[in-house]
């Protein structure tokens, strides 16, 4: 109904031209004109957090910001943690989750995932209070946080262990960085309070097809 | 309220997972197989952690249009007149629908699932506040919205009521005036017990007590709100609804007998779920305009609500006005209980609740004790307020129901001056008592209340608390200290079917297990997660069952087209049921399994056993003789024995006898602050029995979010309403979800005792923390300031309502006069 503009995003390091109304949301920008759905809409009011992104490193809640006030800006979204220098298969942020079981739904994760990397890019040691508070933007309602915060601090030890094995040479550039490695931590089983045995993938494990000893 | 079913099979004893006192399960590391008792690392994790999920509003369909509703500003209101036509001249506006289009389709009103019939758009009167009134469908968000904008709706307003008690009023304003037979705003009045009986009990009593208690109205808020998109496929005259629910096929049936579309050819998909905790049982006006557009249009249409659609006109929960008495033994023996309840249920009688039940389970009151006489009155009250009393992560009113008696129980270890754990342990149903019939007439079938309590005082340091409790009284502290008990039982596993139905359907459900030639399998299941992880949980049964990987069953749901029939997901119903028919479906498979075992090592049938340790099949008294699942899944496609039918699959419908009863003791431990009535919580321990554990990281993971919602329902939500019947609770800025600076660590511990009647001895669990926490935290914030008189504070205990509560009792203190502030290097008086 009204004039549209042509704004550029880059998002998770892909540079989007668009032609958008001044009034059009940030997030249905990104959830409709881009296709990107791992930015969800929770409230409507800026109080759920479920829409948090990162722009230009801040984090954002994308339902309380124009597309066109985020013109030229840098975007991070879940979409994108899998590609980040600290990222083997997947984030640290997004191994705790799973490891610690962080989620259930999984409908605010992708915000409270956000809100934790932008925590740990400005505090990467944080203490639990610390935490709750870098949350406190982002409502949970089937986890009671308890597990959220332990996935957090999870990322942070994984990220200072990885720290401490590439002599501090993690960084966050897009495209910098060769990745760490494994870790000592999955010479063995890496769960805790497992059995000790050899380490079985989160993901992706071998399969026997035949296991059969007539 | 036993039943003889022949469908039940006997529980299977042969194994005893997680011991309360024994070793921790291992994770599964791909040591084990993942079956009972592993913390298998959850299935579905991966997409939501990649942003990969599937809701409903990710849907996107080509050619899809946009639903936007138009709702009544007011909560009690004639409509004069609709005009769409300035929206429908709006380029991009493809229609607006009103009741008269629906009429035409026949769709203008549609069933509650308490028999009640609910407009889908207003016809002729506005029930309350945000009543969908008129759609607009564009072809895209923004245009819809600027659509609903444009249509305007003249009304004459009506006065309203929103208070249950003031609508009972002879004076009060007809609000169901179109129902023939309906002269005032009463819906129904219930009983339960034997009230000349506990008549009797209470004039006998050595000591009575009495409680107003009000359960405030709650409102699930799950984070995803409800929505839809409904594809009307001509071609094929096919309905297909993605949509948010609990209850896949149950919609199917009501969505074909709404719509007149045969059931076959209406398929519902609810895709993954972002929360539903009771709200998206029932079928909303949305989800059936956004259908109806679609038939009408021939285009697929997408209907998703906004936060405050979703609190203002959606299923809230509680709204139960109580008053409780107790009859005792002046040693603190519970005699009788009574109860009378004023209910209040909105504009339209839309509880989700099982049909034969109007206050649903609300009659297991007695809670976890011995109570010889038991009565309880309800009354239910139209007003001008969103329907509802849906079951908010509850069992169907058993929430009201735990936090009346544990209320009661505190109200009366007071009035004896007995410890509140010591009168508990005085009224539990002996551990060797069960299966114990309550006096209102449950079968409860196993429980051990006073070791769950033991367990949970030596967690908190009990004694400890007590006596820094009565020195912090002595020390007249700043902070208070209080401490609150609760030790619940629940009745979750609806249900059987001849007690249990919605809409007539009985509340059975269903599990397929398809076991695939290279020896992985397919389990569908009836009911839908909704982030309870059933997706990892039925494969644990189903690889304990049938010693097969856990990470080589993949577990569907949510699509009609595809799943078995069942009743879906709420009041902690999927393990009981569906977990139940899927362990009996594997046990079928299972036995088909030992015939082609036998064909396979050559022997005879009846010599086959099936080895639960190692999950292979072998030859009697020749364990070398051994076959794994994976060869005999080759051996049912490949070399099938004659005589039989190919291939290895199984389906159970399950129809449970009983209903399971899990149980618990939590105890919290608060500081009241005396100045500011702020409370925060000192400790917080939950003890939790839900008979066989299948996956301890899952069972914690929902303790932990049930507590949540408890602190929520004790200390912040409510939906709240002005005299005009405006919501004044309606959005995330007033109806407070906490946050993870209100929520505390939680210690969570437990014991298992077993269900005798469910093939893996398992109980429902997700809603024992929710049922089972209010209780603990409002008995805890009394305790504080029971020392001077105070009996009890209404929820939600915000800072404000607990303050009035330590001024009445003179606890307050109150900042000196003329308190000295300063601002930036400034100071002045607070007078100044």
């Amino acid at each position: 109904m009204t004039d549209e503009r042509e704004i550029t995003l880059t998002i998770n390091g892909t540079e989007h031209t668009l032609e958008v109304e001044p009034r059009r949301l940030l997030v249905h920008a990104i959830r409709e004109d881009l296709d990107m759905t791992g930015t969800h809409i929770g409230c409507d009011t800026g109080n759920c957090g479920a829409c948090t992104i990162l722009k230009d490193g801040e984090p954002i809640k994308s339902c309380l910001m124009f597309a066109a006030q985020a013109d030229g800006a840098e975007i991070l979204t879940v979409e994108g943690m899998e590609d980040l220098p600290e990222a083997t298969d997947l984030h640290p942020l997004q191994e705790g989750f799973k490891a610690e079981h962080g989620l259930q739904c999984g409908y605010c994760t992708p915000g409270m995932l956000m809100a934790g990397k932008a925590l740990l890019d400005e505090n990467p040691d944080p203490d639990e209070e610390t935490i709750r508070d870098a949350i406190s933007g982002n409502l949970c309602r089937c986890t009671g946080y308890q597990n959220i915060v332990s996935s957090i601090e999870y990322a942070a030890d994984e990220l200072a262990d990885r720290t401490a094995t590439d002599g501090g040479a993690v960084t966050a550039e897009p495209g910098g960085g060769d990745g760490p490695g494994a870790d000592d931590a999955e010479a063995v089983c890496g769960q805790s309070e497992c059995c000790g045995g050899p380490d079985a993938d989160l993901f992706e494990r071998d399969y026997p097809t035949e296991d059969t000893d007539t | 309220m036993s039943s003889d079913h022949e469908n039940a099979p006997e529980a299977d004893t042969e194994y005893q997972h997680a011991e309360d006192d024994g070793p921790q399960p291992e994770k599964h590391c791909g040591h084990g197989r993942g079956g009972m008792g592993e913390e298998v690392s959850r299935k579905e994790d991966k997409r939501f952690i990649t942003g990969r999920g599937n809701y409903v509003d990710d849907i996107k369909k080509p050619d899809m249009l946009h639903c936007e509703i138009v709702r009544s500003p007011h909560a009690h209101a004639r409509v004069k007149d609709i005009d769409g036509s300035r929206a429908e001249a709006m380029d991009d506006v493809v229609a607006v629908l009103t009741a008269e289009d629906l009429l035409e389709h026949d769709l203008a009103t549609m069933p509650t699932l308490m028999d009640d019939t609910q407009d889908v758009l207003v016809n002729e009167k506005v029930k309350f506040q945000s009543q969908e009134v008129a759609a607009v469908i564009a072809t895209d968000r923004y245009t819809a919205k600027d659509g609903a904008e444009k249509v305007e709706v003249d009304y004459e307003v009506l006065d309203p009521v929103v208070d249950a008690q003031d609508a009972l009023d002879a004076e009060a304003p007809l609000i169901r005036d179109e129902l023939d037979d309906q002269e005032d705003n009463h819906i129904f009045d219930w009983e339960t017990g034997d009230k000349d009986a506990t008549e009797a009990v209470f004039d006998a009593a050595d000591v009575t007590i009495e409680e107003d208690m009000n359960y405030q109205r709650l409102h699930p808020a799950p984070i995803e709100t409800c929505g839809a998109v409904a594809d009307w496929d001509p071609g094929m005259d096919k309905m297909t609804v993605h949509m948010t629910s609990q209850a896949p096929h149950a919609h199917r049936t009501l969505f074909s007998q709404v719509s007149g579309i045969p059931e076959h050819k209406v398929r519902i998909v609810s895709p993954d779920v972002g929360g539903g905790f009771g709200n998206k049982v029932p079928i909303y006006p949305g989800y059936v305009v956004a259908a109806a557009a679609s038939f009408v249009l021939e285009q697929p249409v997408k209907w998703v609500e906004e936060r405050s659609e979703n609190i203002q006109s959606t299923g809230f929960a509680r709204d139960y006005d109580m008053t409780g008495e107790l009859a005792a033994t002046e040693d603190g023996v519970i005699e009788g209980v009574k109860v009378d309840v004023l209910a209040n249920h909105g504009a339209y009688n839309a509880a989700a609740q099982p049909t034969k039940f109007p206050a649903g389970f609300f009659n297991i009151f007695t809670g976890s004790y011995d109570i010889e006489a038991a009565y309880g009155s309800l009354t239910a009250a139209f007003t001008n307020t969103a329907p509802g009393g849906v079951a908010y992560r509850c069992s169907f009113r058993v929430t009201e129901a735990v936090y009346l008696i544990e209320r009661l129980v505190n109200v009366l270890a007071d009035e004896l001056d007995v410890d509140p754990a010591e009168i508990r342990r005085r009224n539990f149903i002996p551990s060797d008592a069960f299966p114990y019939e309550s006096a209102t007439g449950w079968n409860y079938d196993s429980g051990d209340y006073e070791k769950a309590l033991d367990k949970a005082l030596e967690m908190a340091d009990y004694e400890h608390y007590r006596e820094e409790q009565q020195r912090r009284i002595e020390n007249d502290a700043d902070k208070l200290l209080g401490i609150g008990i609760s030790s619940f039982t629940e009745i979750v596993g609806a249900g059987p079917g001849e007690q249990c139905d919605i809409a007539g359907i009985e509340m059975f459900d269903s599990a397929d297990i398809r076991v695939n030639p290279t020896g992985n399998a397919v389990l569908r299941i009836g009911v839908q997660t909704q982030g309870q992880g059933h997706e990892t949980t039925f494969a644990q049964i189903v690889a304990e069952e049938l010693g097969m990987d856990v990470d080589n069953i993949s577990v569907e749901h949510g699509d009609t087209d595809t799943e078995p029939y069942g009743l879906g997901t709420y009041g902690s119903r999927s393990t009981p049921v569906a977990g139940a028919a899927t362990a009996v479906a594997a046990r079928k498979v299972r036995d088909k399994a030992k015939s082609i075992a036998a064909n396979e090592l050559e022997a005879a049938e009846e010599d086959i056993e099936w080895d639960r340790e190692s999950g292979e099949f072998h030859v009697a008294g020749a364990p070398d003789r051994s076959i794994t699942i994976t060869e005999i899944a080759a051996g049912a496609y490949m070399n099938h024995p004659g005589g039989e039918e190919p291939g290895l699959e199984a389906t159970n419908y399950y129809d449970p006898p009983e209903m399971t009863y899990p149980f618990g003791s939590y105890i919290v431990v608060v500081e009241v602050d005396r100045e500011t009535g702020e409370v925060d919580f000192e400790k917080f321990v939950a003890v939790d029995d839900c008979g066989n554990r299948i996956n301890p990281m899952i069972i914690e993971g929902q303790i932990h979010g049930g507590l949540a919602q408890g602190i929520a329902t004790a200390m912040l939500e409510e939906v709240t309403y002005d005299d005009n019947g405006n919501v004044t609770g309606g959005d995330f800025m007033n109806y407070l979800l906490p946050t993870a600076n209100e929520i505390p660590n939680f210690d969570t511990g437990h014991t298992v005792t077993p269900s005798p009647h469910h093939p893996i001895g398992a109980k429902g669990v997700g809603e024992s923390p929710t049922v089972g926490s209010p209780p603990a935290i409002v008995n805890a914030v009394v305790d504080a300031m029971n020392h001077a008189g105070v009996s009890h504070v209404e929820m939600p205990m915000t800072p404000d309502v607990v303050w009035a509560a330590l001024d009445d009792a003179g606890l307050a203190h109150k900042p000196a006069q003329n308190v000295e502030f300063e601002f930036d290097g400034a100071s002045g008086s607070a007078d100044d």
